[in-house]
């Protein structure tokens, strides 16, 4: 009796704490003066079984002692961490006047699926998910090295998320590490529900439209990064790891790019810059060259645009953003719709922009194709952030080449150009490696060469160790 | 770690510094002053360009490295520099004002006749005052990118090759032309913008050959304004050059594709990326100069100023002709400080290191 008067104060200032969580769970085991607190959804049902459940429901006098001291039961004092732990998925066992934990986190998680948002076609099929240790073991399983090293921090002041920094020793540069273990631990908000969202807490530039670190799905893609000297974080509850530092040319390569045959990979790479071109002054091109610069048009040309546009009431500015609002007003109804209805969306949306637009006198037949085809260009970018970034600049580049022809267009590329060449990531140029100019990096970015010749890694990491590859041939 | 300009940065900077508006006259004003085969012409322009490059090389070789202010000013006192660092703010802000202008009353007279050229000039100065606030790391990195966008219009000059004739150029050399001595000193001005590698001495990487980007620089604009005069002279006849006001609109405006003409239209919009390098290089310059006189300024308010005086100084001139005749005087300005400057320098240098082993 005397005993669990002893316990019973430590065990209610935890029920205490918890007061009005209906989702708690306690459970008692007189015989053997033990009480353990948990929450059912957080932790494994096997583990609970078989490691407290089933050695608890035959007492053994006072051999719980000894069973106390094993080393998966962990001594605890401190009142707030065993709150932490019990809210980390810990079971909190009270017994006497002593605490013990036993980590036994495993909530149910969704399983492995293919990503949605960074598919491909040849290569590993596994994407990230919501829990941070099944991502944790995409990578380890990835890199048996115990130079991968993995640095925990919390974030979130009511959330405490768990946060992981990934880095191969000897291959990252540690400054980049310090710098972002840094930028993490001065984050100071209630809660980060995702890793898209850390990453602009913790950018060089959190005004810029352009994402400043990669986001990716992919444990593969993932991988190639820590291996490049690059840092990836892991976020608990996200899918989404970040890779840092990042370079605005690093958006446009795929894994894909590497599991092709190298003239593939190279035609590809090559072909995702032609749509960052097409997806940027396609439509520009439309509103300067028909509102200002008709005579750009060749004669045998000239006849069908001119019948196009005749019935078109509006300027072309006007009616080329009434379009492009129209393609991204399908883009985001499709995106939020269900797979099927998003269908049909897609089907209604094509004719009313495809036939309807055009035979009610509201668009040409020639812009159609102009605002499809960049919009079409936009989706090759792998990146689904860069991607919605670059969408976004176009519209401003539309309204410049509205206002001035070519040369607002050539005024809004200006801008971007000197907006991109002012931005950094983690401290290092965002548009490595062609400012600063490394012409050794360029094999890897403007086109994929063959492996044989992939020998370094990119200089943007600062690696100490820049050879990747010493076969020769 | 500090960010320090490398060869190859210099080396781009210093070309599109140098690449300007005076291409679009360059082949016209060789015709003119110099004749048949005016393009030879571009040969001496870049052995003195380059010999002016000698010095300020010297000058880096002497100096160690240090800011030329730093060794103005351990010789001369400051009374007497600090008008010659107003004077040298002022040739340098308006200069490139002027270009800036220029540039926007040529686009005015090809696309936008009735449109006001200020507003265009008011664009054009935000932009470059963007990048200018932004120091000169970035402003090399923009610029790097700026060249790459740009470089390839000179594989343009290859689609010429099969209407260029031999015959044009005739076997004569610098015939039928005029008052040459004021004529090279016109087209000298073509290749400024070396002279401003001086302000990079801070910034360059000491442990590299730094300035053979310089030298580099200046080579790869002579290639290109060689090849660029050479391809005229032999695309168009002398007589046709001569009265070409901008041959190298009307060289853009032969070429056709199928699905689109005229390309001098679109074209033009590129030579902004080379203005802008231009006109924000010599408005860094000019705030560098500033900034050794008022060292506590905000850089950002300190560069809004000067580029909001060279906007007002612009409105003086109107006409293309009253640009044209600023750029003149102006260039001779800048001609006179490239190579006034370094020689200055040299003198100062062997002074101090005359009166340093004295003391020794």
């Amino acid at each position: 009796m005397g005993r669990d008067q002893k316990t019973t104060p430590s065990l209610q200032h935890i029920l205490q704490q918890f007061d009005q969580c209906a989702d708690l769970s306690r459970r008692n085991f007189p015989e053997i003066r033990v009480d353990i607190v948990y929450f059912p959804h957080l932790v494994s049902s096997k583990l609970l079984t078989d490691e407290i459940l089933e050695p608890f429901a035959r007492p053994q006098g006072d051999k719980i002692e000894q069973l106390l001291e094993q080393s998966q039961f962990v001594f605890q004092a401190d009142v707030k961490k065993v709150v932490v732990g019990i809210l980390g998925g810990s079971v909190a066992i009270f017994h006497m006047d002593q605490v013990y934990m036993l980590d036994a986190y495993g909530p149910e998680t969704r399983s492995l699926v293919q990503s949605e948002t960074e598919t491909i076609i040849t290569g590993p099929h596994d994407s990230f998910v919501e829990s941070a240790s099944t991502n944790l073991s995409l990578i380890r399983r990835r890199i048996k090295s115990s130079h991968l090293k993995v640095i925990r921090c919390s974030v979130g002041e009511i959330s405490k998320t768990d946060v992981y920094i990934l880095y191969i020793k000897g291959i990252a540069n540690l400054e980049y590490v310090e710098e972002l273990q840094k930028r993490i631990q001065r984050i100071e908000i209630d809660a980060i529900n995702e890793g898209a969202m850390l990453s602009q807490f913790i950018e060089d530039n959190p005004n810029s439209v352009f994402p400043q670190f990669l986001t990716t799905e992919r444990p593969d893609a993932a991988e190639s990064k820590l291996e490049g000297g690059k840092i990836i974080t892991i976020i608990d509850n996200s899918p989404t790891a970040i890779s840092a530092p990042a370079s605005f040319f690093e958006f446009f390569s795929s894994p894909d790019d590497y599991y092709q045959r190298w003239a593939l990979g190279t035609a590809l790479r090559l072909l995702r810059y032609s749509a960052l071109l097409i997806t940027i002054i396609f439509t520009a091109m439309y509103v300067s060259i028909t509102t200002y610069h008709y005579e750009m048009i060749p004669e045998a040309l000239l006849r069908t645009l001119a019948e196009s546009r005749t019935r078109v009431p509006f300027p072309p500015v006007y009616e080329a953003l009434l379009m492009e609002t129209m393609i991204e007003l399908l883009r985001e109804a499709g995106a939020r719709l269900p797979t099927k209805i998003g269908q049909t969306i897609g089907i209604v949306g094509g004719i009313v922009i495809g036939q309807a637009a055009v035979q009610a006198g509201l668009t040409s037949n020639i812009l159609i194709i102009a605002v499809a085809s960049s919009a079409i260009a936009s989706f090759v970018i792998p990146s689904y952030m860069m991607s919605a970034s670059i969408r976004l600049v176009r519209f401003g580049l539309i309204i410049l080449a509205g206002i001035w022809g070519n040369m607002g267009l050539s005024m809004g590329v200006a801008l971007l150009i000197i907006h991109l060449s002012s931005l950094t990531s983690l401290g290092s140029s965002y548009l490595s490696p062609v400012a600063p100019m490394k012409g050794t990096d360029w094999k890897d970015v403007f086109i994929r060469a063959p492996f044989a010749l992939l020998k370094t890694r990119p200089s943007q990491t600062r690696t100490p160790n820049t050879i990747r590859q010493k076969m020769r041939k | 770690m500090a960010e320090k300009l490398t060869p190859f940065h210099i080396t781009i900077l210093v070309y599109m510094t140098q690449s300007g508006i005076i291409i679009f006259t360059l082949p016209r004003q060789l015709a003119e002053y110099f004749g048949t085969n005016g393009w030879l012409f571009m040969v001496p322009c870049f052995v003195i360009s380059s010999l002016n490059i000698y010095l300020i090389s010297l000058v880096y070789h002497m100096g160690k490295g240090r800011s030329i202010f730093l060794i103005l000013e351990q010789s001369i006192s400051k009374v007497v520099l600090y008008p010659l660092y107003i004077g040298l703010s002022s040739v340098w802000l308006i200069f490139g004002c002027m270009i800036g202008k220029k540039y926007v009353l040529l686009f005015q007279m090809i696309s936008f006749p009735t449109t006001n050229p200020m507003i265009f000039k008011l664009a054009i100065d935000l932009l470059a005052l963007l990048l200018l606030t932004k120091g000169i790391y970035t402003i090399s990195k923009a610029t790097t990118v700026f060249f790459w966008v740009t470089i390839w219009m000179y594989l343009l000059l290859l689609g010429f090759i099969p209407n260029f004739q031999w015959v044009r150029l005739t076997p004569f050399i610098f015939k039928e032309g005029h008052d040459m001595v004021r004529g090279g000193l016109d087209i000298y001005t073509a290749f400024l913008g070396y002279e401003l590698s001086l302000l990079y001495l801070p910034y360059m990487d000491h442990k590299k050959k730094s300035m053979r980007g310089v030298y580099a620089g200046n080579t790869i604009l002579s290639v290109a304004y060689i090849s660029f005069a050479f391809i005229c002279f032999g695309f168009f006849s002398l007589g046709q050059l001569k009265k070409l006001l901008y041959p190298l609109l009307d060289l853009l405006a032969f070429i056709q594709l199928p699905f689109v003409e005229r390309l001098e239209n679109l074209l033009y919009g590129f030579f902004l990326f080379l203005i802008l390098v231009t006109v924000v290089m010599y408005w860094w310059a000019a705030a560098e100069s500033v900034q050794r006189i008022l060292p506590r300024a905000n850089i950002s308010i300190l560069c809004s100023i000067l580029v909001g005086i060279s906007f007002v100084v612009s409105y003086i001139p109107t006409t293309l002709d009253q640009v044209n005749t600023w750029i003149m005087y102006l260039s001779y300005a800048a001609t006179g400080i490239a190579f006034g400057l370094p020689l200055l320098l040299v003198v100062l240098l062997l002074v101090q290191r005359k009166r340093r082993n004295s003391y020794a």
